[in-house]
């Protein structure tokens, strides 16, 4: 044996050791398992429907992370909070999943007015959130350290509306139906300037969510004689709303009619609004055929465990959430907040939806490029698109892309004409 | 609105009118040693329809308030409101659509009979057990999930109304067996607070049911498929506008006013159960022992009246009622496991409204809260804001009409029972 060869070994055992004892600290300052918190309306007057399909997803993550190693040696567990879609239930969540459980971090929140409400109290603690599809402008607004978010921002969505509105031939009064929560309001008033602003009438009506007769507001609508038809609320309302539009003669078949974003679950469209064919739906994501192999096996087991035919956008969100907050964990080295706010600021995580990155935080601030305080901690690149049932009992993944031209697989069909 | 000025000068005028008129007729009638229950009331709707002058006539001649007067300076009231209303914004659809106001006073009648009809089971309850049941809104659910399940998953392709009727009879069993496991402690002296003990155990009953169901079926929302197809049909026939006509999905009145299927058929039959519910109490031996157990139960204990049955009776009547509610209305609304909570707490309003206790009142009252959130989503000139105070048009005249008449519209200030007469 040559001294070049035992110096050579006795390296190899020295940086080992060290590596050992490096680990064996890093393990000392995690308890395992690695808690993340998870927020999801599971209760009225929550859209429950939405909330399960995020908690599903989010326990698909906890699996998948756990079967590919965990996080920093440690399983992850993923603790589910029930916000019940209230603002004041949110804090009592937020507050428990930090004081009690000892949640290291939190994903999920599917109402706006949940991520309001809860981001100081996480913000205070110094615990980092990753909001999954909550959309109002002011939750990355307020520009606070440890909250980010990978949905996309309200005023963006908004704009893809209206956009889409003007492209409907014939088109000089929309009629707007929101919910009269943190995502309906102000989603409601940016499509309605947009509209304004090009020349296009609108009316807003707003609901409580949870709504079930519109009787008597479909008949106003049909007073306003309107040319096309926004729906800006969630949960089973929108079903509610467009089927007893359609009964009235004001529906998707009968003119230009945007419904809610959980008529992306097609069974439960279908069976819920049987005079649905023609709605156009607004989708976050890329559709299925386009999905990152990432997002095709989530959308696989998805499918199979919930026995449902699409896979929702939230669900995406929701599983991306919770997965990138566990490779933030991994890359800082630690469950400190502040080490996991500068993983956040650098990371680029592939996900269900695409490449998830920030733009802007602590080390540059949005202003530099001229941008808004809501790109704050802001993924910026969520794909959304417009779809349209065009045939009866379609697929949401099958469903034509009638809008933007980037994604588009179909030409709209515009009842009315 | 054209001219708000108008419209709230008058309701300001009837507001001063109305508070003089309560505060002055009550007093004029204890000071005379008169039945004071209605002078209140009376006082406020007199002084705000017709000013001093009312006043000064119902003060100087002091009448018996019979329930002539009551309803016509009512009418009176409202009729000026409306009439300040559409001088001030004569472009408003309540005012110049005609067509409209027939379709949102159609849809205020339909729901409004719907909703009477669910609080009927909640003032039953509380008539002869004096528990306000808070597991209505599940009974309510749980109606609408069975018939779903029946006719779109365990057996498709079965008759809806023999679905409905399954329905109805499992929530009557559920009833029975809920009151029998979990109420008679209240009656017996087996537990400090009875009343307290009564609510708390129907607040366990609705989370049970709710989470139950909700662990069964999950959370998606479901809707059962339309029960009956009307055939095409007019009447007078050939008619240029007929005065009925029918559609596989509607049905038309006048060529004015439409009225979707499902809730046509939910009206009609909320109405023929109504009658016959009315035929049990009244004609029929255990309806007369429920309603004498409701007016006194010592007494109808002494006539041979067993009020530990009745109370049974009472507790799945009026949760097989509320069934019948959810089972009619599953072919209309989306259906999940926590649809009842909107419905109960409207039932809630309403029995208050119509007088706890009073069959008529919870009735009369859903109909007139129907009525008032149609007008109120209607006629608000703000669409934004019509729609968004759907809840609180109930809660508004709940408030006014528990100022005025405390036991509410039809209750009475000293039932004989110890909750309530219907």
């Amino acid at each position: 044996m040559t001294k070049s060869s035992l110096t050579g070994k006795f390296l190899l055992v020295a940086t080992s050791t060290l590596a050992l004892v490096a680990g064996a600290a890093t393990a000392q300052d995690v308890s395992c398992p690695i808690r993340i918190g998870a927020l999801a309306p599971l209760s009225a007057p929550g859209t429950v429907v939405g909330g399960e399909a995020m908690r599903d997803a989010m326990l698909i993550a906890e699996e998948d992370i756990n079967a590919a190693g965990g996080v920093l040696g440690c399983g992850i567990e993923v603790v589910i909070g029930d916000s019940e879609g209230l603002p004041e239930r949110a804090v009592a969540i937020m507050e428990r999943l930090i004081t009690q459980d000892g949640v290291v971090a939190v994903g999920g929140g599917y109402h706006s007015s949940v991520g309001v409400a809860s981001k100081d109290v996480a913000n205070d603690r110094g615990i980092p959130v990753v909001f999954a599809e909550t959309w109002n402008d002011t939750i990355t607004g307020d520009k606070q350290k440890y909250i980010f978010r990978i949905a996309p921002l309200s005023s963006w969505t908004s704009n893809i509306i209206w956009e889409f509105a003007l492209t409907v031939p014939g088109v000089e009064k929309v009629a707007i139906l929101t919910e009269n929560t943190d995502y309906g309001i102000p989603a409601s008033q940016e499509t309605a300037k947009g509209l304004n602003e090009n020349g296009v009438e609108s009316v807003i009506f707003s609901v409580d969510i949870g709504t079930q007769d519109y009787s008597g507001i479909v008949n106003r609508i049909m007073a306003e004689d309107p040319d096309m038809i926004i729906t800006l609320v969630t949960g089973e309302a929108a079903y509610n709303f467009t089927q007893q539009a359609a009964d009235a003669g004001i529906g998707p078949l009968d003119i230009p009619f945007q419904t809610g974003q959980d008529a992306l679950e097609s069974g439960a469209y279908w069976e819920n609004v049987p005079d649905g064919q023609y709605a156009f739906v607004q989708r976050i994501g890329v559709p299925e055929s386009q999905f990152t192999e990432k997002g095709k096996a989530f959308a696989a087991v998805y499918k199979e465990r919930t026995g449902k035919s699409d896979v929702e956008s939230y669900a995406m969100e929701a599983y991306d959430s919770i997965a990138i907050l566990a490779q933030a964990i991994e890359e800082a080295g630690s469950t400190d907040g502040d080490a996991i706010v500068m993983a956040l600021e650098d990371i680029r995580h592939e996900g269900t939806l695409g490449t998830i990155y920030f733009d802007y935080g602590l080390k540059r601030d949005p202003s530099e490029d001229g941008k808004g305080d809501e790109w704050w901690h802001q993924w910026p690149d969520p794909a959304i698109t417009m779809i349209q049932y065009q045939v009866e009992g379609q697929s949401s993944t099958e469903a034509a892309i009638v809008y933007p031209e980037a994604y588009k697989t179909a030409d709209p069909v515009f009842v009315n004409q | 609105m054209e001219t708000p000025g108008i419209f709230w000068g008058v309701i300001g005028w009837m507001i001063a009118w109305g508070i003089a008129g309560s505060l002055l007729l009550r007093q004029r009638y204890f000071a005379r040693d008169l039945d004071t229950t209605n002078a209140g009331f009376v006082g406020a709707m007199a002084g705000a329809a017709l000013g001093p002058v009312a006043l000064i006539a119902l003060w100087a001649r002091t009448p018996q308030l019979t329930g002539r007067i009551i309803v016509g300076v009512t009418l009176l009231a409202v009729v000026l409101i409306a009439a300040a209303f559409a001088f001030a914004d004569p472009q408003n659809n309540c005012v110049s659509n005609g067509e409209f106001v027939a379709s949102q006073i159609t849809n205020g009648l339909i729901i409004g009979i719907i909703y009477g009809f669910m609080a009927l089971g909640l003032t039953l309850i509380f008539s002869i057990l004096g528990v306000v049941s808070f597991a209505h809104g599940e009974f309510y659910m749980i109606g609408g999930m069975l018939v779903y399940y029946l006719t779109a998953v365990w057996l498709p392709g079965l008759n809806p109304l023999a679905a409905v009727v399954a329905a109805c009879a499992i929530a009557m069993l559920i009833g029975a067996t809920f009151e029998r496991l979990m109420l008679t402690p209240m009656y017996h002296g087996r537990v400090d607070r009875p009343v307290e003990y009564g609510i708390l155990a129907t607040f366990g009953l609705a989370f049970t049911l709710q989470y139950l169901v909700q662990a069964l079926h999950g959370a998606s929302p479901v809707k059962a498929q339309r029960f009956i197809d009307f055939p095409r049909w007019e009447w007078p026939a050939e008619a240029a506008a007929p005065l009925v006509q029918t559609r596989r999905g509607s049905i038309e009145f006048f060529d004015l006013v439409t009225i979707s299927n499902p809730r046509f058929v939910a009206a009609v039959t909320c109405i023929l159960v109504l009658l016959a519910l009315l035929f049990f109490l009244h004609r029929t031996w255990q309806g007369r022992a429920l309603r004498a157990v409701a007016q006194d139960r010592e007494a109808a204990a002494i006539a041979g009246i067993d009020p530990d049955k009745m109370n049974m009776l009472a507790f799945a009547l009026g949760g097989m009622i509320a069934a019948l509610a959810g089972a009619l209305l599953v072919q209309a609304f989306s259906w999940l496991p926590q649809v009842g909570a909107i419905p109960a707490m409207r039932s809630f309003v309403i029995v208050v409204l119509g007088g706890l206790g009073s069959l008529p009142g919870a009735f009369i009252g859903g109909i007139l809260v129907g009525l008032v959130e149609a007008a109120g989503t209607g006629c608000i000139p703000n669409a934004q804001k019509a729609a968004s105070y759907i809840p609180a048009y109930g809660m508004i005249v709940l408030t006014l009409t528990l100022l005025l008449r405390p036991t509410g519209l039809f209750g009475r200030r000293f039932a004989g029972g110890a909750h309530g007469q219907f």
